[in-house]
Parts: structure tokens; sequence; C-alpha cells
């Protein structure tokens, strides 16, 4: 339910919140939320039947169609004849008439009862709500009762009601109908309210006991769809391709609402059964039973018609034909529906995460235009103030000045009043020698004066200083209000496992959220011994610009710790590096040394080279069992943390195994190497060769030695300290498992040898048996017979055997400590040696004279071998 | 055919069993051993007829040979007869202990004095193997034979007179060429008449040479330290020998410093019922 909420509440700015349908939207959610509000009681019914949830979301919208409108009030209103033919049917299973209320209670009964087994309406409070609010709505169902049927049969009706009201507002009274309806069903709770209700519980339980009736709820379904298509076929051929349609509806709803597969093909069946029970229903309505299907007309009709009647040219088809061609087609359409929901599912989850980025970076886009735009509108009341007393400043400072000059003029005016009145004066003086007397330093007094021309400049000029207004820095701002600031440093990512290939490295980082960034740089560069400065770093580190918050960088060297570190870059700048961080390239794949590995029935022993330069941190090997049924072979094992380059696995026998193994460092594993094939079917080890006898060559195979008849002359040839200096013998390397081992030896009648086994340090200048670290089985040829000897610390039983092996069998059991040797030609046991052996022995062949001798290994032990 | 139980014993979670019956071949009351392991509780088991040596009785291997541990592991029922009739009042027939009672050699005597009651071949190879498996859950088609000296040579001439008969043939130190030893001429000679040819069908040595039929894998343990093999009795080098020109697999072992009695046999008789067990349940 709550995820089914989440689907159904878009976010509360979501686009589609028209202000008109919010409301409705409100409500559905409503009833989606087990509505202890809402007046639609029925809304949970559906919700409960529901199967895959979110869908819901879908099937409003999807199903959410005029047409299934229509279909419904169609319905509605062919419900008489509906509930004719019901009754007709009822009538001929029990011959027994009733009254349409009756048949309402029937009906409603049986709905409660559905309700009931689907354990809803458990909620009594919201039910008597409901049904109190929606008592008028009672009233009319009453009159309608084939509507409940309808309902019912439709299934998760009231779920596709939904969108109905959603989205066709005007529709809702026929729509409340629904939930009216659905009311209806439980209405023996509510006796008082029902108008027929006196003899309901009564009649339900008669109906059950009449019908026989079977608590499954399927059971009651079928029935109820019987009923309806019963009806359905009533309406007459017309009807019938829309009972068609009508059909598919019901099956993919079932469909859809079953998780069980089971449940779906049963449903389908079902379907199936009511379109077979058409013409038999149909057979109610009129006398003749329609034989056949008119393919043009698209209808049943009785072989008659073909012949004689409308449909004379028409071709037919069988019914059962039709009726099979008609439901695979609509399966093809129920198919082709799936596929479109779960398009459409997809589709809106997918927009609703677009819508979400979209609204939250235009949230922060606002955010931004404000902060910019608020940051201009300061500036430019900054400049303003500034301005204006500026402005105030140069003002006073004019006024002054040209005050200044003003009264300076009028001084001078005075002056020069001054003067001419003195002049004057003079003049008027009559006494000549007085007037010259005075006249001349007065005379004198005005010319000093007059030589000094009056200052007739303003002292202020009367331009605007500074007039021209500088907006060169608002413009920017005005221009940068769309660019972000800088990008701060982000924020690289410790490597996670498998993100590295040997030659790659798929490196991540984060930024903070609110930064913009055009492009980052990713610098790299391996990390060197014995460089510790960082210094000149950016020099010589490698550069990739990327867009994403990751990149993966190739061409890089296995086995390699790397340092990264990255910037972010936009318009406006480049934020400060991030930490570096080390990521480390995977290694190369190892190196498996097959002509190493040795095996045996419940172990191998497998051995690789490192395949890399510097040293990895462990190892891993894989096991995939091969199998003769499946072709695919899936790791069934893996045994990680392998410090060295070998490793014993155990296995089951007889069985078949690829064996991988990779090389493993911080960084992840590497790819897997080539596989080495183990078979657990016997024992397998190889000759080792560095213990072979100079006179002794060894096959190509490495399994067949030839002690060849040239004189060799053993003072030419140096000795290791491994290499039996003596006996011309060959050790072979067995698997160090104190299990069950088995091999044999081709042998020819006359070869002289010696096949046992010993301790790897054996003395390698003594024969083999001579001494207490081997045991062998000797052959030698005497002038009267083959002598065959085994030997241990130089003494040997008497035995004696009439055939001589051509292959000889040995069976080494650390467990019993038992070390046996049978002609295997003849599954005869020869010898068994008792022995506690206290080290890892390994196989050992020597030839006394020229011959050859062949190993035959990885064979399974016969089972005889056990009787020895 | 009636079986009359004569001792009862647990043994290895089986039983120890000595049972006595009037025997149509022999015409006289004979007594066998047989160890039931537990296995024959559940269902049929295979057989392992052992044939005593000269002056044994039923009892001489089931109280020394220590087969029963083997037997019970195997799920072997092991059969133990006694080496000749007895109480039939032939003249000449307690004289000595390498003729008569306690002396059988497992032939079907043709003197008149003998031919009636010594029938040990017939006993041995026809009715008691009937008697076992119409008595107790034995697999009548899973039957093998060993012997100890006498029982021995018993046992090589039923597997070699009878092939296919018996799934596997061991021996502890058998008397392989009786027509050549002393012990072989006297009982043939008293039993068979001095008709050499006669002999020849009871002599594994000859038998060997004209064995026909699924291959044997034969298992010989022989004392080196046993008094009759140096008094010529045994002589297991002309079997061996017959069976290296035949090609036929034998495994002698010669075990040094055992002798030729019980204590040889139950020292390797573990390993002989290993090595029935391997055809027996194979």
């Amino acid at each position: 339910m709550s995820n089914e909420d989440v689907e159904a509440i878009p976010p509360s700015s979501s686009p589609a919140m028209l202000d008109e349908t919010t409301k409705e939207y409100l409500f559905s959610t409503d009833e989606g939320t087990l509505s202890k509000a809402s007046a639609e009681a029925q809304v949970p019914t559906a919700h409960l039947d529901i199967g895959p949830e979110g869908l819901s979301f879908y099937n409003m919208d999807l199903y959410e169609s005029r047409e299934r409108l229509d279909i419904f009030t169609e319905e509605l209103s062919s419900s008489r004849t509906e509930d004719e033919q019901f009754t007709a049917m009822e009538d001929s299973n029990e011959s027994r008439p009733r009254t349409e209320e009756e048949e309402y209670d029937l009906y409603t009964a049986e709905v409660s009862e559905m309700a009931r087994q689907y354990g809803i309406w458990d909620d009594k409070e919201d039910m008597e709500m409901g049904f109190q609010t929606q008592e008028p709505f009672v009233m009319v169902t009453q009159k309608q009762e084939p509507a409940v049927l309808d309902i019912k049969t439709w299934g998760e009706e009231p779920v596709k009601g939904e969108p109905k009201e959603r989205g066709a507002g005007e529709k809702r009274d026929s729509i409340h109908k629904t939930p009216a309806v659905d009311e209806g069903g439980s209405m023996e709770h509510h006796e008082p309210c029902y108008p027929s209700e006196g003899d309901e519980p009564q009649s339900h339980e008669q109906y059950v006991g009449q019908r026989q009736y079977s608590e499954e709820a399927f059971k009651e379904e079928e029935w109820e769809e019987e009923g309806s298509q019963a009806m359905k076929a009533s309406r007459g051929d017309t009807q019938i391709g829309e009972f068609v349609g009508f059909s598919a509806k019901t099956q993919e709803d079932l469909t859809m609402d079953m998780d069980n597969p089971e449940d779906a093909f049963r449903a389908s069946e079902h379907t199936h059964d009511l379109e077979e029970e058409q013409p038999g229903a149909q057979a109610g309505g009129e006398d003749e039973v329609p034989d056949v299907f008119c393919m043009e007309c698209k209808i049943a009709i009785r072989a008659f018609d073909k012949v004689f009647g409308s449909h004379k040219d028409h071709q037919v088809t069988k019914l059962s034909i039709a009726a099979e061609d008609t439901k695979v087609e609509i399966h093809k359409t129920m198919c082709k529906l799936e596929e479109q929901i779960a398009q459409m599912e997809n589709f809106a989850s997918h927009l609703e995460e677009i819508f979400i980025t979209v609204e939250e970076n235009f949230g922060r886009q606002e955010q931004n235009l404000e902060q910019h735009y608020n940051e201009v509108i300061q500036t430019l009341t900054q400049r303003y103030e500034d301005k204006t007393s500026g402005l105030e400043d140069e003002k006073k400072q004019k006024l002054e000045k040209l005050y200044s000059q003003l009264v300076n003029c009028g001084k001078t005016l005075d002056i020069s009043k001054d003067l001419i009145e003195a002049a004057q004066e003079i003049c008027r003086n009559e006494d000549k020698l007085a007037f010259l007397q005075v006249a001349v330093p007065t005379v004198e007094r005005i010319e000093e004066y007059t030589a000094s021309d009056p200052d007739l400049k303003l002292s202020a000029s009367l331009e605007f200083e500074n007039d021209a207004i500088d907006f060169s820095d608002v413009r920017q701002m005005m221009d940068s209000i769309n660019i972000v600031p800088a990008p701060s440093a982000p924020v690289i990512n410790p490597q996670t496992p498998n993100s590295s290939t040997s030659t790659s490295v798929r490196v991540c980082w984060s930024l903070f959220s609110d930064d913009t960034v055009e492009y980052y740089e990713l610098y790299y560069k391996p990390v060197l011994e014995g460089t510790t400065a960082d210094e000149n770093e950016e020099q010589d580190a490698s550069m990739v610009k990327v867009k994403e918050t990751y990149c993966t960088v190739l061409n890089l060297v296995p086995n390699t710790q790397y340092k990264f570190w990255v910037t972010a870059l936009n318009t406006t700048g480049i934020s400060p590096a991030s930490e570096r961080a080390v990521y480390m390239t995977v290694p190369s794949p190892p190196v498996i040394k097959k002509k190493l590995c040795r095996s045996c029935p419940n172990a191998a022993l497998i051995r690789w080279e490192s395949g890399n330069t510097n040293p990895v941190d462990s190892y891993t090997v894989e096991l995939c069992e091969i199998s003769r049924e499946r072709s695919e072979t899936a790791v069934t094992e893996s045994i990680v943390g392998i410090p060295t380059y070998e490793s014993v696995i155990q296995l089951l026998s007889g069985r078949s195994y690829l064996i991988y193994v990779r090389a493993v460092n911080i960084g992840g594993p590497s790819e897997r190497s080539d596989p080495v094939i183990i078979y657990t079917t016997g024992t397998f080890f190889r000759l080792n060769e560095d213990t072979a006898h100079p006179s002794l060559a060894i096959s190509e195979d490495g399994f067949t030695m030839f002690y060849g008849d040239e004189y060799t002359e053993l003072n030419d040839i140096t000795f290791s300290d491994n290499t039996f200096s003596r006996c011309v013998a060959i050790m072979g390397e067995l698997i160090p498992i104190r299990g069950k081992h088995y091999w044999e030896v081709e042998v020819e009648e006359h070869t002289e040898y010696r096949i046992g086994v010993a301790y790897e340090d054996t003395q390698r200048n003594g024969y083999l048996g001579a001494n207490n670290t081997s045991w062998c089985m000797r052959h030698v040829m005497t002038p009267s017979r083959h002598k065959y000897e085994f030997l241990h610390n130089g003494s040997t039983p008497d035995i004696r055997i009439t055939m001589h092996p051509k292959r000889i069998g040995v069976s080494l059991d650390y467990e019993t400590g038992k070390l046996a040797f049978f002609n295997t030609g003849l599954s005869q046991h020869i010898y068994t040696y008792k022995c506690h052996f206290l080290h890892y022995v390994h196989p050992c062949f020597a030839l006394e004279k020229p011959g050859a001798l062949t190993v035959h290994n990885g064979i399974e032990a016969p089972e005889y071998i056990t009787f020895s | 055919m009636a079986l009359t139980q004569v001792s009862s014993n647990k043994c290895f979670d089986g039983f120890q069993k000595v049972f006595e019956h009037d025997s149509t071949e022999l015409k006289c009351k004979m007594r066998f051993g047989i160890y039931l392991p537990p296995k024959a509780e559940s269902g049929k088991c295979p057989v392992l007829y052992w044939l005593s040596g000269l002056t044994c009785t039923e009892q001489n291997f089931i109280t020394k040979a220590g087969s029963q541990q083997e037997a019970a592991e195997h799920g072997i029922i092991i059969v133990c007869p006694d080496t000749s009739p007895r109480g039939c009042n032939i003249e000449g027939e307690d004289e000595s202990w390498d003729f008569g009672t306690g002396a059988g050699f497992y032939v079907n005597a043709t003197e008149d004095q003998w031919k009636v009651n010594y029938r040990m071949y017939s006993y041995i190879t026809e009715e008691l193997p009937h008697l076992i498996s119409s008595n107790f859950p034995a697999d009548s088609e899973r039957m093998s034979i060993s012997g100890h000296s006498m029982g021995g040579h018993g046992a090589l001439i039923c597997a070699l007179k009878n092939p296919g008969k018996y799934k596997s043939v061991s021996a502890f130190a058998p008397i392989c060429n009786p027509m050549q030893c002393p012990w072989g001429q006297k009982a043939f000679n008293g039993y068979l008449g001095s008709d050499k040819s006669k002999w020849e069908s009871y002599d594994a040595t000859v038998l060997v040479s004209a064995y026909s039929g699924p291959q044997l894998d034969i298992l010989i343990d022989q004392g080196r330290d046993d008094q009759f093999l140096a008094a010529g009795q045994l002589l297991p080098d002309n079997f061996i020998a017959a069976c290296t020109e035949k090609k036929t697999p034998v495994v002698f072992r010669l075990q040094q410093g055992y002798d030729h009695s019980y204590y040889f046999v139950c020292s390797f008789i573990s390993n002989h019922i290993k090595h029935h067990a391997k055809y027996l349940n194979a």
C-alpha cells in the first residue's frame, strides 16, 4: 500500500496537478491509504486485490477511458435483461421461482461473502461512514441491482473506476454508483438501511445451502462470471463482439491481479469455460443453438442461417475453432497491453525522475538569479548613493567658489567707485595747485589700480565633473548573472572493488551539489617507489578531460599504483585540486604451469607463475566442474587468499574440473588465467626428469622411459644431487595427499625392471628397494625362470607367479599403509606391502637392462584392488 | 536330509554352528561346521568350502584358523566338512592316520572295500552344496573352495575338475602332485587301485594341464619350514611348473619360517578370504 501511495502521489508541485484535478487526485490517494475519511469504502477492496504494487497507478491512466465508462453504463442499462436471464438460470438449476429481491439478496450475499474472503471490510468504522454518506446511492443501486453482478464480474472494477473519477469529474454521479453497489454488497451488516433486507441473512444461508456453494472465492467468481456471461449473451448477437472484448478484459484483470501464474492460467481457462458456456447461455434466450461462427459478421449463427439466412454467402467456421481463434487474438492483445503497461510504467518512472531533476534545477537557478540580482541592485544602490553624495559635494564646492568670487567682485566695484568718487572730488577742486598736488598721487593710484585687469573668469566651471557614469562593473555583474561561481574542489572517491582491470581503472569523484561544472580535469601518474616529493607533480602527470564524475582511464600498466586527482572547471574558473587518491590496476593473469599440476581422485595440486613483475597480494583459484549435462561452466568454488604459487585443492572424485587462477591486489582480482583441466578419475602425476639417470631417455609425452642399448661412459656424465646415479631410475611427482593412489605400468615380458615408491629423499646412489626408503617390485630373468622380488630394505618374500604381467597396477594407500601390486590383465593380486609411510612417497621406475617402461596414470583404480 | 544342530556359538555377530546329518553319499552320519556371517540374516551369502587336511575333523578349522572375523566382514559363509566318512566299520579304516578315517583324500573310491562309503569327492561337490543351499541362506551360484594340505589337494582338484563351479580357489600347503608323493600314492592305491590312469583324474598337477574353462586365479601359500615340503609330500614346484606351462595364473607365496600347522594357516587365512571375496563379491 505504501508503495502504491508513493507511486500515486507525485510531488506536490507535479505539473500534472492542475488545480481542478487536485482534489480528485487527493481523493483517490485517500482511498489508496485505506480511506479513513473517505466515502469510498469499496476502494480498499480493490486495492487489496491488486497484485503488482504500483501497477494501479498506471492502470488508472491506462484504463481511464471513455469506452470503459460506456461499457459500464451500458451494462447498467441492460441489467434488467441480465437479471432475467440470471433468474432463468437460477430457476433451471433449482426449479424454484425467486423474486427479484431475493436475487439481489443473493448477489449481495455473494458479494459480501467474497469481500469477507478477500479479507476486506474488516474496518467497520470505515464502512459505516461510507455507508452513511453513500446512502442515497444505495437506493439507486437497489434498483439497478445487476450492477453488483457487473462489478464483481469486472473484478477490480473499483480500481478502474477511480481514474474515471479523476479524469472525468462530470461523471461523478454514475461513478459513485460503483462504491454504492459494493456497499450494497455489505449491506447485510446494515440492515436498517436496506429496504429489502428482511430475510437477507437467511437468504444468504439458503443460498449457500441450495447451491452447495463452495467457499472458495475463485469458484464464486466463476459462478458469477457464468451469470454475467449468460446475461451478456442474452443481449443478442450484436453484443458478442463486445463480449469478446469484455472477457478479454476480465481475463486480463485476472491475470494482472494474480501474481501466481497458475492462477492466471486458471483464470484464462476460466475465460475459456465462459466462452464455451456462451452458446448454452444463449440457448436460454433463443430456442435454437447457434452452431457455426460467421467469419464476416463475427457472430455465432445457426448453420441454418448459413444456408438460407442473411449469412448465406458468408464464410463460416466451427464455433470451437472460432472460439479458439478469438482466444488467441485476445491473448495477443493482452500481451500487447501488458507490454504497453510495462513500457508506460518505465516511462512514467523515468518521467518522474526527470520531473524531480528539472524541478530542482530550476529551483537552483531561481535562487541563483535572485542572489545575483540582489547583488546588482545593491551595487546600483551603492553607486547611486556615491553619485548623489558626489554631486552634493561638487555643488557645494562650486557655489562656495562662485560666492567668494561674487564677494570679490563687489569689493572691486566698491574700490573702483571710491576711486571715481575720489577723482571727481579732485576734479571739483578749483584750486589748481591744490588740485595738482592732490591729483597726481590719485592719478597714480588709479593708474596703479587699473593696471591690473579685473578677473572676470568664472572660478567654477559650469560643467559637471564626472558626468559620465561608469556602469561597466554593473554591466559585468549583469552579464555574470548567468555565470555561476567557480566550483569548489571535487572529492575524489577511494578505489572501489572491481573498478579496475589490468590496464584501466574507473575513477569516481563527486562535487558539492551547488557547483556547476562544465568539465573536469583528471590528472594521474604512477606512484613510483622512492619519489616522495609532491613538487612538480603536475608536470609529468597525464590529464584527461571528462564531463562525468567518473572516468575509466585506459592504457595503464598492470599491477601498478596510480595517483589521481581531479579539478572541476566552468566558465568562471577552475577549482582547487581534489585530494590525491591512489588507485591500483589489477594484476595480469597468472600462468598455470600445466606440466607441474598433479591430481588424485580427491585433490589437485595447481602451480602457476605470477605473470606480474611486481608482487601481488594473493591468488585466487576458481573451480568449474564440467558436467556432461550442462555446457555452461559456472564457478563452483573459489579458494581465495593463496599467498604462494601453488595450492592443493580438495575435489570430488570422478569429476572433471576447469581450474583457473587469478592474481589479486588491492585493486581487485585479475582476469582469470588460461584454465587447466583436471580429471579426478585417478591419480595423475608426471615424471620428474631432473631425477632421471643420464642413461634414461624420456619420451616426448613424458610417460615412457627408455634405457638404450648404447653404452654410456658414466665418467663423462655429471650428476646433479637429484639424479639417480647408480640405478637407472626416475622418480615421479605424486601429489602430496595422504589418500589413495593408483597407477599402472606397461612392461614387456622380458623387461627387467623395478617399480615402486620411494621417499623423495631416497638415496640417489642406491638401488630401489635396497634401502628402507624405497619399496619396489623387481623383475629379473634368471636362466631358469622369471623372478619377481618385492624389495624393501634389501629383502624380499619368496613369491612365484606363473603368469608374467604385461601391465602392473600399483596401489598406494596411505591410510591403510598398503602398497599393492597387481597383474591388471588378470585382475590378479600379486603382493601387498604393509608399511607405515612416514613421509610422502613418489612413484619410482627403474630399468635393469635396456628396455622401456610406460606409465599410465589418471586411470580409475579397479574395484578389485580393495581385496588386497 | 534332516540336519541336527550340534552346537551354535555367536561369533563376530554371526554364528559358528556345527550340524550333523545322514549322508546319502557316504552312508554314515557326517558333521560339518558352518559359519553364518551377520549378513546371512538379511540375505543370501556366497559360500567358501574349506577342506581340511589329514587327521582333521570339522573342528580344526573352526577352532584354529580364525577365519570368522574376515568372513563376517565380507559376508561369506564358510562350510567345513569332515575329512572322511566315520564309523563305517571298514577293515583297516583306523589303522593309519594317513589312510581311512580322517584321510578320505576327496576322491570317490573305486575299490570294493571303500567304494560304498568313501565318496568324499561327490560328497563335497554335490551333496554338501545341495544340503547347504537348501538349508541356509546360501547363494549356490557363488561358491569358492580352499583347503589345507590334503584339503588343499581337494580344493585344487574340485576346482580343476569342475570348471566354473567355483569362482575361485586357494590352498595352504596343498599336496600338489599326489601321484608323485608317498601320501598320495598310498591313498590312491588304496581307494582307486593300482591303475595309475585313474589317479590322474585326482591329481592337480595333471588336471591343470588339461584344464579348460574360465580363467582361474589360484593363490597358494606355503610355509618354507614345512616339514612335509622338505619330505617331498607337497611338490608345489611341479604344480607351478605345470601352471606356468599352461599359463594358469598362480600366485605362490613361500612364507619364510612357517611350518605346516594351523598357526601358519591362521597367519594367512585373511589373505585367502579376501582373495575369495574378490571373486565371490564381485
